[in-house]
């Protein structure tokens, strides 16, 4: 069996973060290969340095025999390597054979439509894929949007299809479609990389498994004699430090209950399944999962930007289940997004008015009818000192700022009117280590002041190290609650990658 | 990621965070302060002298001189009192819908319907003039221009609402109530409002009492021009020092911002739709009452567009549509001039203003990553 593709000793190294470090990776033909890893472990890294998007410091690929060096995406496709991103890349008022042709060279200078949808049928009829070269693309449900990325590769001679966690979208009979054009395929002597977080998937599906941590190869295994314990240990299984200090003290009273949220998209899809939960004054409860498993819409409902279908929540004594967002703000709940560029920030407003983004209708920001611009300045002078927000003066647009500084505005505006419950949602993603250290820290002392804190990442690991209890949210399900001297981290990692039992 | 929790933050921040100087503003006179004057006024200003330069060209090849044409428009423009006061009143209308607009502009609300909103407001502000010319002069002159403004933000809301209700833009719905609107003035001048026997499509001239008086004694002057000036600096109030302005730019900066910010979306188009229907209304009465005394078929054309082209040129800052409408108002005054004198086409005016424009949106687009909201 000659291998379709060999990577030897990948090394990319960004600033002092080394994304990969002397990876291996051999992905014979007509073999299906499993590619996991926690977000950050390296996995897109390493596909871009395939797909010729990034440059590696050191090694070698050998794609067919020839070694791929210095190319570019279209030399990739050119040699027959073919990359099925997460976000799609199909024109919606298109067509699916317009979408085949389009960008296509070999098509021809002139549109031979019936030849290209003769082609898609008998594509479509090999891989079983199910697909109407006529219906326009944005007419078709998502999986089959898929599938035309796959078509798209397929006729441009892929022999090699990187799927790029395939799955994280597909609702289950839509992920049992996908995995049996996968085996088609693979029968038709095709190669395939499959990203996943999914260890159920990928041991159903591949034939070889590669995990990756911290840029390295930790594990590599046939998928036959590998079960999930031992996947789920490989991709966390290390040491986990514990940083924080816990507030094991004194959980206080109850100040947040949310009873049986379930919520359901436009398309109808339940997003969130009956999730429950309190908080305590002075407790941090830390949420780990993947994401795409209802974290932004648990957030959303709770901060009152979406509406649930049902449940009930309580904060302290009043029932906010159908105030609106503001009138969540005024009953102290805080609220942190993780879209620093569109959401939490207007980023061509000033840093004062971003830091009244939030109260600007209330006292003392709103005197009578007009806005207090002295309030607005002593409230931006103040916030800039005690949160130590670097910046040339109140009155610059908050684009100028560093990200760091960036989401210092954010955090000094919802922690510093001393909130009495923060909702806080990967309020880390994209900080440096320094301005990370400073949020985390921001966070404990609000805990420590008698706040609460609802934590919701994808880092397990800060899920590990910020939570006073940690739970897990899988498919829209909250489970397994527990207080963290009691957590295991492999129960935790199988629990993310949708094993219930096992926690039981 | 380890390390970072691990270890001890790193050395204190420094507490003074910004060099400047401590805010010194008082609180009144920081009510006229916005974003930086040079940044609005800069741009502007080569964009209007690079237009002038090219036009230069076309004048140069028909044979004129364009520094004596240019000349001829100037002294047109400003030349004599009378000069000024016409060009004044010219640019009326412009800054007042031109306002409207920016407000609008300002957050996203795509207003094109400055013209129809005029031209109903002109209706508006006639039908109280025709109808009630026995009430002494001041009540009939402020019911009729409360009537047009009224008229111009109810036509504005028709086209918030059917966007709130139905889905269907704004360019669309505004656009559309445009032709309704001009078409509007037609019918009721063939009709009830006409004149009988005048042979051209326009209304019986109002009564004396109606007619704006003037600012100054022995000018031509209308008092809209101070209207005009009223409305820029409260909506300068509105958009910068009140809870309402700043619901505006955050609309129009982020959905997503406004929506966590506790903006109502609908709440805010429909407010500035508004707003800017009554600026353009009464635009549309000052004009009928202040310059042709009568309802006129057509005096609203291309009063809308106009509009949008000094929002616009105005980077959208509600201070700055007063320039641009004055620009606006005393080039076409001064071009008319221009025309008598040296021969020279007043529709060269199209092209500078026309220049203008580009050379501005072309110095936005460069500059667009400054623009404050």
């Amino acid at each position: 069996m000659s291998a379709t593709l060999e990577m030897r000793g990948i090394c990319k190294r960004y600033g002092s973060v080394r994304a990969n470090r002397h990876i291996d990776l051999t992905v014979p033909r007509g073999r299906i290969v499993g590619l996991l890893g926690e977000n950050g472990s390296g996995k897109t890294t390493l596909m871009k340095v395939l797909f010729g998007m990034v440059r590696a410091d050191a090694g070698t690929i050998t794609f067919k025999g020839k070694e791929l060096r210095d190319h570019t995406p279209r030399d990739a496709i050119a040699a027959g390597i073919g990359m099925i991103h997460q976000q799609f890349m199909l024109v919606d008022a298109m067509t699916v054979a317009e979408n085949v042709m389009l960008g296509w060279a070999r098509a021809g200078k002139w549109l031979r439509t019936g030849e290209i949808s003769q082609l898609i049928r008998n594509a479509s009829a090999t891989y079983g894929l199910e697909l109407e070269p006529d219906a326009v693309v944005g007419e078709l449900p998502f999986g089959h949007r898929q599938r035309v990325e796959i078509v798209k590769a397929i006729l441009r001679g892929a022999d090699l299809l990187v799927l790029d966690e395939p799955t994280s979208n597909l609702s289950p009979p839509e992920v049992a479609g996908l995995l049996g054009v996968m085996r088609r395929l693979r029968e038709e002597g095709r190669s395939v990389i499959f990203i996943s977080h999914k260890l159920g998937e990928v041991l159903e599906i591949c034939d070889g498994v590669i995990v990756l941590r911290d840029g390295e190869v930790t594990g590599s295994c046939q998928a036959g004699n590998a079960t999930r314990a031992q996947l789920a240990r490989m991709m966390i299984g290390r040491d986990i430090a514990r940083a924080s200090p816990p507030a094991e003290q004194t959980p206080g009273p109850e100040l947040m209950n949310v009873q049986g949220i379930s919520m359901r998209d436009r398309s109808g899809f339940e997003r969130l399944h009956q999730v429950t939960f309190t908080l305590r004054e002075g407790e941090i409860l830390a949420v780990a999962g993947v994401d795409g498993n209802g974290q932004e819409e648990l957030v959303e409902v709770l901060a009152g930007l979406k509406k649930q279908t049902q449940g009930r929540i309580m904060l302290g004594t009043r029932d906010i289940t159908v105030a609106s967002a503001k009138a969540r703000l005024k009953a102290g709940l805080a609220y942190i997004p993780v879209d620093r560029v569109n959401t939490s920030l207007v980023q061509g407003m000033s840093i004062e008015d971003n830091l009244g983004l939030r109260d600007f209708e209330l006292s003392p920001l709103r005197r009578g009818p007009w806005l207090d611009r002295r309030a607005f300045r002593q409230q931006a002078v103040l916030r800039i000192a005690q949160f130590g927000i670097h910046c040339g003066g109140p009155d610059l647009a908050a684009e100028t700022l560093s990200g760091g500084n960036q989401q210092k505005i954010v955090v000094a505006r919802e922690i510093g009117r001393r909130p009495r419950v923060l909702i806080a949602f990967q309020p880390t993603l994209g900080l440096d280590p320094g301005a990370t250290q400073f949020v985390v820290d921001q966070i404990l002392a609000l805990r420590d002041a008698g706040g609460a804190v609802l934590y919701i990442s994808a880092e397990l690991e800060e899920v590990l190290m910020l939570g006073d209890r940690i739970g897990v949210l899988y498919n829209g399900r909250l489970s397994g609650i527990v207080r963290r001297h009691e957590a295991d981290v492999t129960k935790i990692g199988l629990l993310m990658a949708g094993i219930e039992e096992a926690a039981a | 990621m380890l390390k970072v929790f691990a270890s001890k933050p790193k050395g204190a921040e420094p507490v003074t965070a910004f060099d400047k100087a401590a805010p010194s503003a008082e609180y009144p006179w920081s009510l006229l302060s916005g974003p930086k004057v040079w940044r609005t006024v800069l741009p502007p200003a080569l964009a209007v002298a690079l237009a002038f330069a090219v036009t230069a060209l076309p004048i140069a090849i028909s044979g004129k001189n364009p520094v004596l044409a240019y000349w001829a428009l100037l002294r047109g423009a400003v030349g004599s009192i009378d000069a000024i006061a016409f060009a004044l009143n010219k640019s009326t209308p412009y800054v007042l819908a031109g306002v409207g607009v920016a407000m609008c502009f300002r957050s996203k609300v795509i207003n094109i319907g400055s013209e129809g909103q005029i031209a109903v407001g002109g209706v508006a502000a006639s039908w109280i003039a025709l109808s009630f010319s026995y009430l002494p002069s001041p009540i009939l002159i402020v019911t009729a221009l409360l009537a047009a403004g009224v008229a111009g933000a109810v036509w504005a809301g028709i086209a918030a609402v059917i966007r709130l209700k139905r889905g269907v833009h704004e360019v669309l719905g505004t656009l559309m109530l445009n032709f309704v609107g001009t078409l509007f003035v037609s019918e009721v001048l063939h009709g009830p409002m006409g004149e009988i026997g005048a042979g051209f499509p326009q209304s019986p001239l109002f009564s004396q009492a109606a007619w704006l008086p003037s600012l100054f004694p022995g000018a031509n002057l209308h008092m809209g021009i101070a209207v005009a000036v009223v409305a820029v600096f409260v909506c300068h109030l509105l958009l910068w020092h009140t809870p309402f302005g700043f619901r505006l730019r955050v609309l129009g900066s982020s959905r997503n911002a406004a929506a966590y910010a506790g903006v109502s979306f609908a709440r805010a188009v429909l407010e500035v739709m508004l707003i800017a229907g009554a600026l353009a209304g009464t635009a549309g009465g000052i004009e009928v009452l202040g310059v042709h005394y009568r309802l006129i078929q057509g005096f609203s054309q291309g009063f809308g567009f106009n509009a949008v082209a000094i929002a616009l040129l105005a980077g959208l800052n509600p201070i700055a549509v007063l320039p641009a409408g004055l620009f606006f108002g005393f080039l076409e005054a001064g071009a008319l001039s221009m025309q008598r004198e040296m021969g020279v086409p007043s529709s060269l005016v199209f092209v500078i203003q026309g220049l203008t424009m580009v050379f501005v949106l072309c110095s936005m687009g460069i500059g667009l990553k400054q623009q404050r909201v």
